[in-house]
């Protein structure tokens, strides 16, 4: 049984090889890992830590305590009613606003799906010369300051914006339309803008790696074009739409520059909350118990949507 | 070569401690592994409303340090009081009679001397001794300008018998939803609380159940009435002058502004009443320049060229008696008053509330707004 390794004396430098490979593997991963480090572990712990302390005028107490997270989720009878429905919290306005917060990143994160689709279809599918100039031209309005483009929808939104200059030229209307900026919808619009250019790569790239033979199959055994897409092209580029929609919801629902410069009182999100907290009624520890509470809502959100659409298959069939 | 030395020695192991971290000091290591030696040529770093980080205001200083300090813009004194209280080092802050005491409670202002001040003798005396400037027995607020806030509005814009019996009630008024623009403050509640009849003495420091239900009913009405809540106060001329917005809460300036515009204003003396402030900078303990830095920027926005400009420029009044010695007499004559005891006499000063007090209006302000849709 010459062939016959023993397992004892074969897997020592086996296993000296796996240490080098793994030393190598974090050798090379080393600067990324201390950069997450120091830029988001640490100060992720600190605001936990911080959210266990209690703010007591201008002296931070330092007695660990979940007083803050209890202060939102302490049950009163009598009910604030916002938008008809009765919130039964004595501190209602971070529930509120979280569930105000995740509606509009939904519906901003519907809008740059639906805006973003077409536009990666139709680079996958429809370009063929210059892939990359095209590329280029899309991500161009983004090259521009975010606080820029956000800036730039006031203008069009506004009272003597774009929009109503434009249609009172056209004699269409005669007083400005002022339901356009200072709103929930306002913010809504210029996040979709604002995120749009971030959906179309991922969901490019995957409809890029479809295999063209399966659509020339598919179109063989007599499906119809529509039948085709829905059979072939989405679910094949779903990992890449899910990619998107998750690179969207996540940083748009605790965005506060949006809801801050076109949202007026109306268009508030969680992360103004944060900030007022912090900033205004220096209450730092109560702001970091919502900024942690948000993070997991968030968290929680994102893994029943993965779950809901069985991500785990559409990344097997992808396999 | 310097490079090349430096590396054969280090891989020598020749290198002393000291010129080990000098080297790193040089790519900003030294900032985090050494204790901060003391540098000379700190910059002074001043908290400063919108608008008065014009060098107009401090040519003295600037013509004495050939620069500008650094300036960083709050848009309320709770703003900037909370970002001292979370370590910003500034030098310098701007607030007002009513929230200097805010800063000393916190224990981060810091008495200022007025021996060292060369246009102190010049401030009209009743300033120098005003609540405010004047704390605990101690000075902590060198006044500077001083206005008033009251309520702007567009006569073109607005019925007559508006403009002839004009009130802070627009605020709170449904007929003018999307049309008027408060401040981002509690002096929405606060106002609200005086439509409703209240005198400002008491308004001023509601506390409890009685200001929480002044916030459901006059905070709730000036949210939904204001067509936006404004913290810059180019915003809401801009929006003034458009006519997106018919009234406002708003300072001289906007008034002078929109007037060199040529927009049509009137700065109303409601029937509540309208309100007069001085603001002037205070020390702060925080901060990391040279003190006397910090005393010749005081001393340039005390001086009668600072207050030329502010009158000529903006509107408002200055605390240097001089000040209107120099200034366009026109400036002054739209300015309407030149002695601020007379206003003072004529209006509503505001108060300074308590920490607890005012710690009540922030959450109270910050949660009927949240619960806008």
């Amino acid at each position: 049984m010459s062939a016959t390794i023993e397992p004892d004396t074969a897997s020592r430098p086996r296993d000296a090889e796996r240490m080098r490979r793994w030393l190598r593997g974090y050798g090379l991963l080393s600067p990324a890992l201390a950069v997450i480090v120091a830029m988001l572990a640490l100060p992720v712990a600190a605001l936990v830590l911080l959210s266990f302390w209690t703010q007591n005028g201008f002296e931070l107490d330092r007695t660990p305590t979940l007083e803050n997270y209890a202060q939102l989720v302490r049950l009163t009878d009598e009910p604030t009613v916002w938008f008809g429905i009765p919130f039964y919290f004595s501190y209602p306005v971070p529930a509120i606003l979280m569930i105000k917060s995740v509606v509009m990143s939904l519906s901003a994160t519907i809008a740059v799906i639906a805006l973003a689709y077409p536009m990666a279809y139709f680079l996958a599918f429809r370009v063929h010369k210059h892939k990359a100039l095209w590329i280029i031209l899309i991500t161009i309005p983004f090259w521009t300051s975010y606080l820029l483009r956000v800036f730039a929808w006031k203008i069009v939104l506004g009272f003597n914006g774009a929009i109503n200059s434009g249609l009172k030229a056209l004699g269409i209307i005669d007083q400005p339309l002022e339901f356009l900026l200072y709103n929930p919808g306002a913010v809504v619009i210029t996040l979709a803008h604002s995120w749009v250019a971030f959906a179309i790569l991922p969901i490019f790239v995957s409809l890029e790696k479809i295999d063209r033979s399966l659509l020339e199959a598919a179109s063989d055994l007599g499906d119809s074009k529509l039948k085709r897409f829905l059979r072939i092209t989405l679910p094949l580029s779903a990992p890449g739409t899910v990619a998107a929609a998750l690179l969207v919801f996540i940083p748009t629902v605790g965005d506060y520059v949006t809801p801050t410069l076109v949202g007026g009182p109306g268009g508030t999100m969680i992360g103004n909350l944060v900030q007022e907290l912090f900033l205004r009624q220096n209450n730092a520890p109560l702001g970091a118990a919502v900024a942690i509470t948000m993070m997991l809502i968030i968290a929680l959100i994102v893994a029943i949507f993965l779950w809901a659409i069985g991500y785990r298959r559409i990344r097997a069939r992808r396999a | 070569m310097q490079r090349i030395k430096f590396l054969d020695k280090m891989i020598d192991g020749k290198l002393s401690r000291r010129q080990m971290m000098q080297a790193a000091g040089a790519f900003g290591v030294g900032t985090l592994v050494l204790p901060r030696p003391s540098v000379a040529a700190e910059i002074l770093t001043c908290l400063e409303w919108g608008g008065y980080d014009s060098p107009d205001y401090f040519q003295a200083y600037v013509d004495k340090y050939g620069a500008q300090p650094n300036f960083s813009i709050f848009a309320g004194e709770e703003d900037a009081l909370a970002k001292v209280l979370a370590g910003f080092a500034a030098d310098v802050m701007h607030p007002c009679n009513y929230s200097v005491a805010r800063f000393v409670n916190a224990g981060v202002a810091a008495e200022i001397d007025t021996s060292r001040l060369t246009h102190w003798n010049d401030v009209f005396p009743a300033l120098q001794t005003a609540e405010g400037v004047v704390w605990e027995g101690k000075t902590v607020m060198a006044p500077a300008d001083w206005g008033n806030s009251s309520l702007a509005f567009r006569p073109d814009l607005l019925p007559p018998d508006f403009a002839e019996n004009p009130t802070w009630g627009i605020f709170y008024d449904e007929e003018y939803k999307g049309r008027v623009a408060m401040t981002d403050n509690e002096m929405a509640i606060i106002i609200g609380a005086m439509v409703g009849g209240m005198p400002y003495d008491e308004a001023y420091k509601l506390e409890g159940a009685a200001l929480e239900a002044a916030a459901k009913e006059w905070g709730t009405k000036a949210v939904n009435t204001s067509k936006f809540l404004w913290t810059d106060s180019s915003e809401v001329q801009q929006a003034m002058a458009s006519g997106e917005i018919v009234a406002a809460y708003a300072w001289n300036d906007l008034v002078a502004n929109l007037r060199n515009e040529g927009v049509p204003v009137v700065f109303a003396k409601p029937k509540e009443g309208m309100f007069t402030w001085f603001c002037g900078l205070t020390l702060l303990n925080t901060g990391k320049a040279d003190e006397q830095a910090a005393y010749d920027f005081i001393d340039a926005w005390l001086s009668p060229e600072t207050g030329k400009a502010l009158i000529e420029g903006s509107g408002y009044g200055h605390a240097n008696m001089k000040s209107f010695e120099i200034a366009d007499p026109e400036a002054i004559a739209n300015m309407g008053i030149t002695d601020p005891v007379a206003m003072m006499a004529d209006t509503i000063v505001f108060k300074t509330p308590t920490d607890a007090v005012q710690e009540g209006f922030n959450k109270v302000w910050g949660d009927t707004k949240a619960l806008k849709y």
